[in-house]
């Protein structure tokens, strides 16, 4: 791929983070694992497009609607399907009272909050409640009446959301507190020190149980915050060390006597050079945050009901262990998830240290 | 064998333990007013701090009548029967559907099934059947805290006391209160009902060879009556008690306030033995952490039928039968009770204790529905077991809090009750086995109305012109309905002025798959009609917590039985909102008035009448949506036989798991 060319002018020397990437990509299981992440995005973005009981696009008395947004916000479903007896049940209520309409359905019509019932589309049956096994209709099985499958392709979005948001925040607040510390030292640096060795005692697990039990009206976003506010103390001292490191350099030095703010210096100078070392554990930090969300919903503590997150359908599963498909399916997309992460971390670490570099690149 | 039944007039509360959220057994908390009202402020506890120990200091002050002002009293004579024979004479004019060999070749698989197989294991022991030198593997889903009687509130300290304590006065499936033929020679209630007078039997003995006397009844009921003994449950009902004095060894009078239709049960508490306690209790009034009390929980000294053997925390309890309940002086006066010795194996999960049952290791569970339809119908199972089920009265609702600004209006409470799919709930999530709630007495209690009221069924149209009639409208367009009503977001009764808000609220539920999923059941039917109910699966201890302080608009929980109709009391009137457990604060006075009627009126047809209306009116003002009554759902090994359902399960009565034993045959 890196072949030098037969020309004879000078080759512009790649970055490091080109080099890091055309390193990464020469590793075959971590761009599978890469692919397969960015599978998962696209399946967790197009949700609703995939399985659900409310047309992805539909015409009603003369205007346009798109109902299916509804599964991202219950606000987002106009109030027009709700009142006159309406009831947000699409299939047969748009043409008994809108002859005109049409709609466009997403690919599989099953909701992961609720059971089709009988003849809900067309005459099709109902889902099984108890014991219903992967069949034509539903591809996964049910759970309580629930289509697996449906609950696990909107369980996708909690998975990643989960993954990138408390990671996000750990990064941010790890990065920035990492940075002030390393970067002015002194007694700054020991009250930060001391703050992180004090929030790495917190038990993010029991905090979430007590908070989730407190709150009114818990949401994933709840969960995510708190697993964003207690996991960055990891990233904040890998940031704390390589600032420690690259304060002393000449080119921070140079930033200096030319008159450039600390803010500038750290961020703008200091922080790209960072970076490297700090990505690996963000890319961890996602796999063990989506492991974390499983376990919860899996002890029932997680994602508030009806949300479908893999967990929640493992515990469902757990009460009955002879509907295998409750626990296999989820199983292994939690698996697979969390080895694809672990996978493009593993693959980032050794494409970004220089000590592993190929000597020809 | 007649086991002490008591406590009956505790209700139980239903819910799980677990943090795995899939606890098959239900915990039964027994939480009561006396105690919660004991436990209120924390001026009250600092002082409790220096409060000198006083026997019996919450026991009114009254001189008792002397010995020959009793004999002058007229007396009517009450009935003391053996609750064993009752049973046995019952069975002899029923027609058992088959034998027990033949139920077990079958499998439990229709209502026909289950009839036949609930007959057949129901027939008692004949003679010489017994294997009396059996043990009885037997499951519990928690340890128990204490052994002690006085001390107890779980389901699994209930089973274990049950088994070990003395008990002068039992119940049958009827729930017809009786004096204990085993204890008592004879029970008399005065011509003017303030007072009962019991002479016990002089057979009766501690396990250490003590007799069981008069005096020490009298003192149990002094240490229940002690402020600074932390009892949990048992002290509701006792208290209504103006005191209890025993004239001699054998010769006790309890006495009474008024002559109430109650007092049959208020008598009826565990007995501790006096001379074990009487030196000690002073120091730690606790009875749980001196040296002296230690030792005695470790080796309680048991005045039932069976005695502690062996307690490995967190993992069983073995219990041996004790000779000297049963022999007296070489002779024997009771009947030898059937198991050698009795195992209470501590399985927390349910899953694990059905594989146990498969392996023939534990002999004795309550199943969950979801284990009855799907895991407990293969060879494995039957290879080893047998299953049956029964009626039993504990229903489950979803409450309505009237302090939550939504459900105050008896419309919206009859609109919920409309929206909700009862059809889909028991023929799906209750795989159509359990039978519909139609208010607070099952149809089969005498206390129901002869016609129950119909059921509701589910009608979102009349729900939502219930709900427009109660001034709830989508008048923002953002398709939740909205009203201006009165808020109270402390719950605490107070208004704090009124505001148009949207209407959306929080459903509490345990943490369970099977209760979550019949929240969202409701959540689904709301959302069709523009209402947003969010469910928020808690712990069982934050759930019991937060609903005792009214912070909720909305659960699903569930309600058992207690032996007399009074018990309801506690969840219906006024005064039960701060002091009892009527969590979702309803207040109607007539209802309050027709419980007090319902306790003074001993005429049992009137007193019928009285919570008949009770049932009715509650039924019309629906604080609850009744949803459905819970079976009883058994696992039995195979070797065992003679067990009973009544509406409180297959133990919870006399003669209960007494008449339970193992085939000499089958070994």
């Amino acid at each position: 791929m890196n072949k030098s060319p037969t020309t004879t002018e000078t080759k512009k020397s790649p970055g490091f983070w080109r080099h890091a990437w055309l390193r990464f990509r020469r590793k075959k299981l971590s761009m599978c694992a890469l692919i397969m992440v960015i599978f998962l995005s696209l399946v967790a973005i197009f949700s609703p497009m995939i399985a659900g009981t409310k047309p992805i696009v539909c015409k009603y008395k003369g205007r346009l609607y798109f109902p299916c947004m509804a599964y991202f916000n219950t606000n987002w479903e106009n109030p027009i399907f709700q009142k006159d007896r309406f009831r947000k049940r699409y299939p047969k209520n748009l043409k008994q009272k809108d002859p005109e309409s049409w709609a466009v359905w997403p690919l599989i019509f099953q909701d992961p909050y609720r059971p089709v019932r009988d003849s809900e589309w067309k005459d099709r049956p109902a889902n099984p409640f108890n014991g219903g096994e992967p069949s034509r209709l539903n591809i996964f099985g049910t759970s309580k009446g629930k289509d697996v499958l449906a609950m696990m392709v909107h369980g996708t979005r909690i998975a990643l959301l989960v993954g990138f948001v408390s990671t996000g925040i750990a990064a941010t607040i790890g990065i920035v507190v990492g940075a002030i510390s390393g970067y002015f030292g002194g007694w700054i640096d020991i009250i930060i020190s001391r703050i992180i060795e004090l929030v790495m005692c917190i038990p993010s697990i029991v905090l979430i149980l007590a908070l989730m039990a407190v709150i009114e009206k818990p949401t994933i976003w709840h969960m995510m915050a708190i697993l964003g506010f207690t996991s960055w103390t990891g990233m904040a001292r890998l940031t704390r060390g390589e600032f420690l490191k690259l304060k002393e350099s000449e080119f921070v030095a140079a930033g200096r006597s030319i008159g450039a703010g600390p803010f500038r210096i750290m961020f703008r100078h200091i922080l790209p050079n960072a970076m490297a070392p700090v990505m690996v554990p963000i890319v961890f930090g996602i796999a063990a945050a989506i492991k974390v969300e499983a376990g919860l919903s899996l002890l029932g503590f997680g994602a508030p009901p009806p949300n479908p997150s893999w967990g929640t359908i493992l515990n469902a599963g757990m009460t009955n262990y002879t509907e295998w498909w409750q626990i296999v399916f989820p199983g292994i997309a939690i698996f697979i998830t969390i080895l694809a992460y672990n996978l493009i971390g593993e693959g980032l670490q050794e494409a970004t240290d220089p000590r592993l570099a190929d000597p020809k690149d | 064998m007649n086991i002490a039944l008591r406590f009956s007039l505790l209700l139980y509360f239903t819910s799980l333990i677990t943090l795995l959220g899939c606890s098959s057994s239900e915990l039964t908390e027994t939480a009561t007013n006396s105690t919660e009202a004991d436990s209120v402020s924390s001026e009250d506890e600092e002082t409790k701090e220096d409060m000198q120990f006083v026997l019996g200091d919450l026991i009114p002050e009254f001189n008792p009548p002397t010995k020959e002002e009793l004999g002058n009293t007229e007396w009517t004579d009450k009935p003391v029967v053996d609750v064993y024979q009752l049973m046995t004479d019952r069975k002899e004019n029923e027609v058992a559907m088959m034998t027990a060999g033949e139920a077990m070749a079958i499998r439990n698989n229709t209502p026909e099934d289950n009839d036949k197989i609930v007959s057949a294991m129901g027939a008692l022991a004949v003679d010489g059947e017994i294997d009396y030198s059996a043990e009885w593997n037997r499951h519990t889903a928690a340890d128990i805290r204490s052994t002690n009687p006085l001390m107890i509130s779980s389901s699994a300290e209930f089973d274990v006391s049950g088994l070990m304590s003395a008990g002068l006065f039992s119940f049958d499936w009827n729930f017809t209160p009786y004096g204990n033929e085993g204890a008592l020679v004879s029970w008399q209630t005065s011509a003017d009902g303030l007072m009962d007078m019991v002479v016990m039997r002089d057979d009766l003995t501690w396990s250490d060879g003590e007799k069981i006397t008069a005096y020490d009844v009298e003192f149990s009921y002094q240490v229940i009556m002690s402020s600074t003994v932390p009892i949990p449950a048992v002290r509701s009902g006792t208290d209504q008690l103006k005191g209890v004095k025993a004239y001699d060894e054998k010769t006790l009078v309890y006495f009474h306030f008024e002559p109430l239709a109650t007092n049959v049960w208020n008598i009826n508490f565990p007995i501790i033995p006096k001379h074990k306690y009487e030196n000690t209790i002073a120091d730690d009034p606790t009875l749980a952490t001196s040296p002296a009390h230690v030792e005695l929980d470790e080796n309680p000294v048991s005045g039932g039928a069976y005695t502690i053997l062996k307690r490995v925390r967190g993992q069983e309890i073995i219990l041996k039968r004790r000779e000297s309940y049963y022999m007296f002086d070489d002779q024997q006066v009771r009947q030898k009770p059937h198991f050698e010795t009795v195992r209470f194996k501590i399985i927390e999960n349910p899953n694990t204790a059905l594989l146990s049952m498969k392996k023939g290791e534990l002999e004795e569970m309550m199943l969950t529905p979801e284990q009855w339809q799907s895991q407990t119908i293969d060879d494995d199972f039957y290879k080893f077991n047998t299953k049956s089920y029964a009626l039993e009265w504990v229903y489950y609702y979803f409450g309505w809090n009237f302090r939550s600004p939504f459900f105050k209006d008896k419309r919206v409470r009859q609109a919920m009750s409309y929206a909700f799919n009862h059809q889909e709930l028991l023929e799906k999530h209750r795989f159509g086995m359990d039978e519909a709630s139609t208010g607070i007495f099952h149809r089969t209690s005498p206390w129901a109305p002869e016609t129950a009221p119909s059921t509701y069924q589910q009608d979102l149209s009349k729900a939502e012109d219930l709900l427009a009639e109660a001034g709830w409208d989508d008048t923002d367009g953002d398709g939740v309905l909205d009203n201006v009503v009165d808020l109270d977001a402390n719950f605490d009764g107070e208004s704090e002025g009124s505001r148009r808000i949207q209407f959306e609220f929080t459903i509490l539920t345990s943490n369970r798959p099977d209760r979550i999923a019949i929240c969202e059941l409701l959540q689904e039917n709301l959302d069709q009609i523009g209402i947003r109910c969010n469910v928020k699966p808690v712990e069982f201890t934050t759930l019991q917590a937060t609903m005792l302080e009214h912070k909720f608009h909305a659960v699903f929980a569930g309600w058992g039985t207690g032996a007399d109709p009074d018990t309801s009391e506690n969840l219906w009137t006024t005064k039960a909102i701060d002091n009892g457990r009527n969590y979702g604060c309803y207040s109607n006075p007539e209802i309050d008035k027709l419980f007090e009627q319902g306790k003074r009126e001993l005429d049992l047809a009137s007193r019928r009448k009285i919570y008949q209306q009770i049932h009715l009116t509650l039924w019309e003002d629906q604080p609850y949506t009744w949803l459905y009554f819970r079976n009883a759902y058994y696992a039995f090994n195979k070797s065992l036989r003679g067990y009973n359902y009544s509406p409180r399960g297959p133990y919870n009565y006399g003669p209960g798991e007494s008449t339970i034993f193992k085939s000499a045959k089958m070994q």
